[in-house]
């Protein structure tokens, strides 16, 4: 005699799986990802107002607002930890959904379920029926070359008398979710990457004449024969062009220009054109006559009050205490000519010598204005302005997350491409044998989907060409709205 | 090569005048006709009773198709227009705001086109070919100096991948405007019921294939920016203004396409997402005029 047992609910589980439970379905929950992503989406806002006028104009507007327009100005967005963690989230939300998902998409691709019912086709809001001459047998050839010639896989299953059918197209589209969102991630791992093991100097400046260590543990060098600017007759930029010759442990391993959009890479590093300025090269001896400092000043980086519109540069002189800051004409006529008051003229520069590190004007020494070529005696330093050259402002990067970032890229397009363009197309049915000859009924898995719908209209009507039925369709209640219009307007 | 800046000047009025024209006949075609019906009742004690009520109508089939012509039109001035200055300038005009809005204009009309033609229903022309005629107007009112062609500045000069980044831009937001359309007239339709309009599902779907079309090409936008800022700067991202306006637009419509798969979010609050996408296009094209930052070039 059989014994009956039941068991009430489901098995027990442990805290901890509930938990983990709770956890995964938190990261595989659509609505969470829509939550994560319209998160991310405000706060891109926000952190893109920060670069714009915008927020003043509120502040403007309503007065009220100005402290918190202040902060939102304080507030870098993009580098903040709330940013970096809702990225996080959504990686880890990504990784897990597609985990979770991947069982039934394979069912999908590999073994769809063919097995269907008269009464799911019936119910359907769309579906066709054809009743033939002919056989079960023949309809589903028929129907067999008919979807073969539209690209469909066709899988069949004798249930009882019934042949229940499926096909499908672009089955394999349903893959792209993939690629595209293991993308997202690959995209975040590249930047990690490249900024835990790459290095980025931003303001690498090179004299004319000059060759300058990169460092970042490289033994690469950088020697800057000439810098041109050109421009056109309007005064807008042509070109900004360096040509370098780059070293590698004292031996030269790349040679040619550097302009803007074109780099030149050599061992790790890839070497961008950003700006340039005026150096000077100046001379620095002590009192017995000892060379102190011998090279090209890039001017620039640095102004003074004397003229917060001149150039200026800074020597350091540690084993002396002393500092030497230098400030070149201002030749910039767009320039506040009221804020200048050293009125310096071509061939001149203007020195304040201090004690190192000391605030600017609150220790000076003593301050010169130096004629080209003409030594003079400042603050027991002997100083000489050679000559005004040119310097180029590089950009020295090394970036290993570039290989990540190319693959993920074409994985993210790719992706997207493949699922938006190629769309999965499903039908189900049941042939049989009937008194007359055979019926075949049939419906496609477009639930919302008019694209799928239409496709699926004119499937059935080449299938009743080829079968030499004509079919009886089922269509939308509303389809009388798209009739209407296709049929007064010749459009299509 | 003045001959052909004008000559493109010239196609470009004629693109105004018809997609204008193209607009006005839509508008008509899409919002359909008034009846007025009037009843006169006779009472037993001799007096008349008076009563009416208004109906509405389609719109005459031939105002749609006369918008459909002219769209034709202002598509073929449009591609004179750009074919013209792409000769006179060796480029595709997309250097500045007067060229790229030129091209954008041509974008919008050739998506506008295959979608009418794919769907066939042409009630979208009332919103889309008003964009495309306001995009003219746009055009108009920038400084004259723009119409002049100038050598690129250092930073554009590189032109293969300007021409793919832009153009995948233009026509993103092209199929975006597409979408936009769609959305609107999805929640009047919702919401007034009106007949003629195409069926909820239809413009559904429209919506979705436009965004279907423009998501991945706005992707391709972020990715090629991304590859020549990298040659041009050094960096593949750097957080300026209008990089995170094209993030913020594209993030919209991952939030759109997300919801399509949430029951209760298809329709009309997918619907409300698209509007906002559309207005995020906006503040993306138009940021140049209110973002600092590397992308602060485009002659505005």
């Amino acid at each position: 005699m059989a014994q009956l047992t039941a068991t009430t609910g489901s098995p027990s589980r442990s805290p901890v799986e509930v938990v983990i439970d709770r956890i995964w379905r938190f990261f595989c929950s659509v609505r969470m990802a829509v939550f994560e992503i319209a998160l991310l989406a405000l706060l891109t806002l926000i952190g893109t107002l920060r670069g714009s006028d915008v927020p003043q104009w509120i502040a403007d507007a309503w007065p009220f607002t100005q402290p918190l327009v202040d902060r939102w100005y304080a507030w870098d967005v993009f580098r903040s930890p709330l940013f970096a963690s809702l990225l996080a989230i959504i990686a880890i939300a990504i990784a897990v959904c597609t985990i979770n998902r991947a069982p039934g998409i394979w069912q999908t691709i590999s073994t769809p379920r063919i097995r269907t019912s008269p009464g799911y086709i019936d119910r359907a809001e769309v579906n066709a029926r054809f009743t033939a001459s002919m056989s079960a047998a023949d309809l589903e050839a028929g129907l067999r070359s008919e979807l073969k010639s539209r690209r469909y896989r066709f899988m069949t299953e004798q249930v009882g008398d019934q042949i229940h059918f499926y096909a499908d197209k672009n089955r394999w589209a349903k893959l792209g979710t993939y690629p595209f969102h293991l993308a997202l991630i690959l995209i975040l791992v590249g930047g990690i990457v490249g900024s835990m093991f790459g290095f980025r100097d931003v303001e690498f400046a090179v004299a004319e004449g000059e060759t300058r260590a990169v460092g970042h543990g490289t033994d690469l060098s950088v020697e800057l024969v000439r810098f041109t600017d050109s421009y056109i007759q309007t005064g807008d930029a042509q070109e900004y062009r360096s040509d370098v010759i780059i070293y590698d442990g004292g031996t030269k391993v790349s040679e040619g220009p550097i302009t803007v959009n074109h780099p030149i890479s050599a061992g790790v590093a890839t070497f961008y054109q950003a700006s340039f300025g005026i150096s000077v090269d100046m001379v620095i001896k002590d009192a017995t006559g000892a060379e102190l400092y011998n090279q090209p000043l890039e001017v620039g980086f640095f102004n003074l009050r004397e003229n917060p519109d001149a150039p200026a540069g800074l020597i350091r002189l540690p084993a002396q205490g002393v500092q030497v800051a230098v400030v070149a004409p201002d030749t910039n006529r767009a320039n506040r000519p009221d804020l200048d008051t050293l009125q310096l003229a071509n061939g001149q520069v203007w020195v304040q010598v201090s004690p190192l590190d000391a605030n600017a004007g609150g220790d000076t020494m003593e301050t010169a204005v130096l004629d080209q070529g003409q030594p003079q005696d400042v603050a027991g330093l002997n100083l000489l302005f050679e000559r005004e050259s040119r310097f180029t402002v590089l950009q020295v990067a090394y970036n290993p997350g570039i290989p990540i970032f190319i693959i993920a890229s074409v994985m993210l397009v790719g992706g997207l491409a493949v699922t938006f363009y190629f769309p999965l197309r499903r039908i189900r049915g049941i042939i049989q044998d009937s008194a007359d000859g055979g019926t075949l009924m049939m419906t496609p898995l477009a639930k919302r989907d008019w694209g799928g719908k239409r496709e699926f209209f004119a499937l059935t009507r080449d299938a009743g060409e080829r079968l030499g039925a004509a079919p009886d369709v089922k269509r939308p209640d509303d389809e009388g709205n798209w009739d209407h219009h296709e049929a007064d307007d010749d459009t299509r | 090569m003045d001959t052909l800046v004008k000559l493109s000047f010239y196609f470009f009025a004629a693109t105004s005048v018809a997609l204008g024209a193209a607009s006005v006949c839509y508008i008509a075609y899409a919002i359909g006709r008034v009846r007025v019906r009037r009843a006169t009742l006779a009472t037993s004690a001799g007096t008349t009773v008076t009563s009416s009520s208004a109906d509405f109508a389609p719109g005459n089939v031939s105002f749609g198709q006369w918008g459909s012509l002219l769209t034709w039109f202002g598509a073929f001035f449009a591609f004179g227009a750009v074919l013209f200055r792409t000769i006179a300038a060796e480029r595709l005009p997309t250097a500045n705001m007067y060229e790229f809005s030129l091209t954008f204009v041509l974008a919008i009309t050739i998506m506008y086109i295959i979608f009418e033609r794919m769907y066939g229903i042409r009630q979208l022309g009332a919103i889309v070919m008003p964009i495309a005629f306001g995009m003219t107007l746009y055009i108009w009112s920038l400084p004259a100096d723009m119409r002049e062609i100038t050598p690129l500045i250092p930073a554009l000069q590189a032109r293969p991948i300007m021409t793919a980044h832009v153009s995948a831009a233009i026509f993103a937001y092209a199929t975006f405007a597409v979408s936009f359309a769609a959305a609107v007239f999805y929640l009047v339709k919702k919401r007034w019921g009106i007949r003629w309009l195409p069926s909820l599902e239809v413009l559904d779907d429209v919506a979705f294939r436009a965004v279907g079309i423009g998501f991945p090409l706005l992707s391709l936008v972020l990715i090629l920016g991304s590859v020549w800022a990298h040659d041009a700067w050094g960096v593949y991202w750097s957080w300026d203004p209008k990089e995170t306006a094209a993030l913020f637009t594209w993030l919209v419509y991952g939030v759109y396409l997300h919801t399509r798969t949430l029951r209760g979010w298809r329709g009309t609050r997918s619907a409300v997402i698209l509007l906002f996408g559309f207005a995020a296009v906006i503040f993306t094209y138009y940021g140049n005029y209110f973002f600092g930052g590397l992308h602060a070039y485009g002659g505005v």
